[in-house]
């Protein structure tokens, strides 16, 4: 197996450790033994060492979210994503990839995307290359919750800030997700790129992608020139500089810290600051960091039950400390708290906690 | 067994838990080979496979547990309950293939009770999710193991297992009120409603400690605690061990802290010296206490008195807050022994009068016929009558032979000889990590004519010998 010294390094550290099983949202739904990184450590220690077949464990490489829940709580510093990631590469290369991730692999090289969906005619009107700050709004949010794209777009609009839009929107996170660092996961994150240098600053929507430019496009040498700023901490300084005139109903909102905001860029409060503009903060009890990841929407294609449950202990989270108005940061969570939200509770897009103050 | 009759029960195994959690798989069968158990890893390192079971479940609850137990003691197929897989003695590897029996997800919290103090849970929930169920509501369960994250419910009560702020809250079973067990029949019994009782002997106790080899334990009520008011820490340094041990048998008279941590001089060198920050010589002692204020001022004052009377040296708060914090850091891979070193936890407990003749016994044992062997030592739980030594042997990768059975051999010989040096001078087999397979040979020389208690309970109860075969020496 091609793996880097660092993977089988954190896999022999990994594959005899218990002690991050508790904070992973996949294990938690399951209650699997496999849906460990001690386990996923394990199995490819076995692989290294000839005990047994890459095709054997590659399900279960496909069954962690790269949430980095597991590597933020561990006190060593590795980080299990890495052995992961490399392992999928590996996985595809050898053509032992799981029919279900394969057929994602095909949907989205006919369709442009895992989903096999074409973007709500909805968003058509918006598309303009007018301005030099370009609202990036992804491929999630454009296939999957049209709705927010308009609403972020027409607050900005409120702001007095006129935004480029495009339904090509691809960060590359589907290639990176289902592939690992290939040449097609390389390909579209150097077209992306190029794309967004067009513009003076972007404005990143979903955090997923806004940590794939900051961190991973770096990491593999693709230069961004443009300014790149969350989606969040652009209607913070909105809200701020007075562009934005909210007033707070003094509702309280919980926010759903997304990992990658939160765990990846080290941003556990401009949502925080946002709610506080708008309302005040209730908390619960795992949060920042150490927040639980509520939904993803790949692993949704091919594990839907399984997501449904995450979103679920995400709620029972709530419910416990009383939390009714849940407020997340990224399309994947949003979906999957909206379509299991209890009686009672509700859940709101950070721009539609803004538009309910404006 | 032939693929027609293993198809066939797995059939029966899918109608009783639903196909998704019954698997046949190569990842989940591996998954649950390896526990902690130092042989199970150090196999697996070398590449070689662990004994594996042939069907994986995960019933939902004790009427699911239940059906898994009637087909398996139809077909007379063993079964092993695997709770976290983090018990270091074997006791959750399916030695004898058949059935494994995951139980984590039994996860579920029922209740939280602040009016009787406890949480009913499922008993495959993560301890540390009861702790945040606690949390939630502003208490605190007071189970401090290092494995809080890794370890289930059922697998403590199953291994008597313990948490740092034992001295004051108790063992495990000293946490538990009702229990809910599923008997090897496939019967779901009920433990008293409450513990404490003169309606004959104690069930609970029966199936505390059983290790998985007379039921499965389906549902537990934790006790919870009010969060103290103030946790206070003190660090000492004491000359020897003989004036700790004197020391903290009289603190103990007076009130009792929670957190009592006697490191030996080896393990004041080593592990504190690294973790901590401790450089001086001496044995270590880290004691916290905690609860309302005013209580905690007085005791307090009695500690400092009676620790200064023998000569500990007093270093402040600092070190034992430090510990606190990196309580856990001990155990990640790096922090602590690990393959290839060749390492056990001998923990053993006894009276006053025979803990230290043990601990020195054990030491001179293991260091004159294991010369290879480094051995260190704490002291971590503690009570007005004895306490327990966690002690342990590490012996570098240049000694451990290559060979994963002469490995064995060695690793064995060494766990026979200190354990008999234990028992030889009044200890016990074992104190908070259970037996498993790793001593189960071991029982017989601690118990003699006694086993037969234990040996009749397994036999009337699991008169197929279905439940955990060759664990806890039964
Ligand atoms: C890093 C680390 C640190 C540790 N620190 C501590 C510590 O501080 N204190 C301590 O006490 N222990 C400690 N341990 C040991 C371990 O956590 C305990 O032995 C714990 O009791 C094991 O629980 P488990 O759920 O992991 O059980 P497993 O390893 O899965 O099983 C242990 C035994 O219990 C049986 N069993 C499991 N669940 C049930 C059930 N529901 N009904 C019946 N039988 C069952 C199994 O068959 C097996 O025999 C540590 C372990 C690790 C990995
Ligand atoms: S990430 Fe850290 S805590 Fe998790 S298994 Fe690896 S070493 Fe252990
Ligand atoms: S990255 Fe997230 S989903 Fe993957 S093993 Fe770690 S905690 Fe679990």
């Amino acid at each position: 197996m091609n793996i880097s010294e660092k993977s089988k390094g954190i896999i022999d550290s990994c594959r005899f450790c218990w002690m991050c099983r508790h904070i992973c949202p996949i294990g938690n739904a399951t209650g699997l033994e496999r849906n460990t990184a001690r386990a996923r450590a394990l199995g490819a220690s076995l692989v290294v060492r000839g005990a047994t077949k890459l095709k054997e464990i590659s399900d279960n490489i496909y069954e962690c979210t790269l949430c980095g829940a597991c590597t933020n709580n561990c006190m060593t510093g590795w980080d299990p994503k890495v052995f992961i990631q490399e392992l999928k590469t590996e996985i595809v290369l050898n053509g032992v990839a799981p029919d279900y991730i394969m057929g994602l692999i095909e949907k989205y090289q006919t369709t442009g995307n895992v989903y096999g969906v074409l973007a709500c005619a909805c968003l058509n009107d918006l598309v303009n290359n007018d301005s030099d700050v370009l609202f990036f709004a992804g491929q999630d949010a454009i296939l999957k919750t049209p709705e927010s794209v308009k609403n972020s777009i027409a607050l900005l609009n409120k702001a007095g800030v006129k935004v480029s839009f495009g339904l090509d929107q691809d960060s590359s996170a589907a290639w990176w997700f289902l592939t690992g660092k290939t040449a097609e996961t390389l390909s579209v994150a150097t077209k992306t790129a190029e794309k967004l240098n067009q513009f003076k600053t972007v404005v990143v929507y979903d955090p997923v992608d806004y940590k794939l430019f900051l961190h991973e496009y770096k990491e593999w040498g693709i230069d961004i020139t443009a300014k790149v700023i969350g989606f969040n901490e652009y209607l913070l300084s909105l809200i701020e500089n007075g562009s934005l005139k909210v007033k707070n109903n003094g509702k309280a909102y919980s926010l759903q810290d997304n990992y990658a905001y939160a765990r990846e860029l080290d941003d556990t409060q401009t949502g925080r600051k946002l709610i506080s503009k708008v309302g005040v903060v209730k908390d619960m009890l795992l949060i920042g960091k150490e927040a639980n990841l509520a939904g993803q929407l790949i692993m949704a294609e091919y594990m839907p039950n399984v997501m449904t449950e995450v979103a679920l202990n995400r709620w029972q989270n709530a419910i416990n400390m009383d939390c009714k108005t849940i407020v997340t940061e990224n399309p994947a969570e949003y979906l999957a708290l909206k379509a299991t939200t209890p009686d009672g509770y509700q859940v709101l897009s950070v721009e539609e906690m803004i538009l309910e103050n404006i | 067994m032939n693929d027609f009759l293993f198809t066939q029960i797995l059939t029966e195994l899918e109608d009783a838990v639903g196909r998704e959690n019954c698997s046949v798989k190569e990842i989940d069968k591996v998954t649950h080979s390896v526990d902690y158990f130092w042989l199970s890893r150090m196999w697996a390192d070398r590449g070689r496979r662990m004994p594996e079971a042939d069907f994986v479940v995960s019933p939902k609850d004790a009427t699911e547990t239940s059906k898994v137990l009637k087909i398996a003691n139809y077909y007379k197929i063993p079964v092993t309950t695997w709770g976290g897989g983090g018990g270091t003695q074997g006791g959750a590897i399916p030695l004898c293939g058949g059935i494994l029996l995951d139980t984590k997800r039994m996860n579920k919290i029922y209740e939280v009770n602040t009016e009787s103090m406890y949480i009913e849970c499922g008993a495959g929930a993560i301890y540390k999710h009861v702790e945040w169920a606690a949390n939630e509501k502003g208490y605190a369960t007071m189970h401090y193991p290092s494995s809080l994250t890794c370890s289930t419910v059922g697998g403590f009560l199953a291994h008597r297992g313990i948490g740092v702020v034992s001295t004051k809250y108790g063992k495990i079973d000293d946490m538990v009120l009702q229990m809910e067990v599923v008997l090897p029949n496939g019967d779901i019994i009920n433990t008293s409603s409450a513990p404490k009782h003169a309606a004959g002997p104690d069930l609970n106790q029966i199936f505390i400690g059983s290790e998985g080899t007379l039921g499965i334990i389906t549902k537990a009520q934790i006790r919870i605690y009010v969060q103290p008011e103030v946790r206070r820490f003190r660090g000492f340094l004491f000359k020897d061990m003989h004036s700790a041990f004197v020391a903290s048998r009289e603190i103990l008279q007076k009130f009792k802290p929670s957190v009592m941590r006697l490191y030996n001089e080896a393990e004041t060198a080593s592990l504190i010296k690294k973790i901590v920050g401790v450089e001086k010589p001496g044995a270590f002692m880290n004691i916290a206490y905690e609860g309302v204020k005013e209580i905690v001022d007085v005791e307090e004052k009695i500690l400092l008195e009676t620790f200064a009377k023998y000569g500990a040296e007093d270093l402040g708060s600092e070190y034992g807050e430090k510990w606190w914090k990196e309580k856990i850091t001990f155990f990640y891979p790096g922090h602590m022994m690990d393959l290839p070193q060749m390492f056990g936890t001998m923990d053993t407990i006894a009276p006053y009068d025979k803990i230290e003749k043990i601990y020195y016994a054990m030491k001179e044992a293991i260091e004159t016929n294991f010369p290879q062997a480094k051995f260190i030592a704490h002291f971590s739980h503690w009570y007005e009558w004895g306490s327990m030594i966690y002690d342990r042997f590490i012996i570098d990768e240049k000694d451990v032979p290559k060979d994963p059975v002469e490995a064995m051999r060695l690793h064995n010989a060494i766990w026979n000889l200190g354990v008999r040096t234990a028992i030889a001078n009044g200890g016990v087999v074992n104190d908070h990590h259970g037996v498993g397979m790793k001593l189960g040979r071991l029982m017989k020389e601690q118990y003699g004519p006694a086993m037969q208690v234990f040996e009749g309970i397994k036999k009337s109860l699991d008169p197929n010998g279905i439940m955990n075969p060759f664990k806890l020496g039964l």
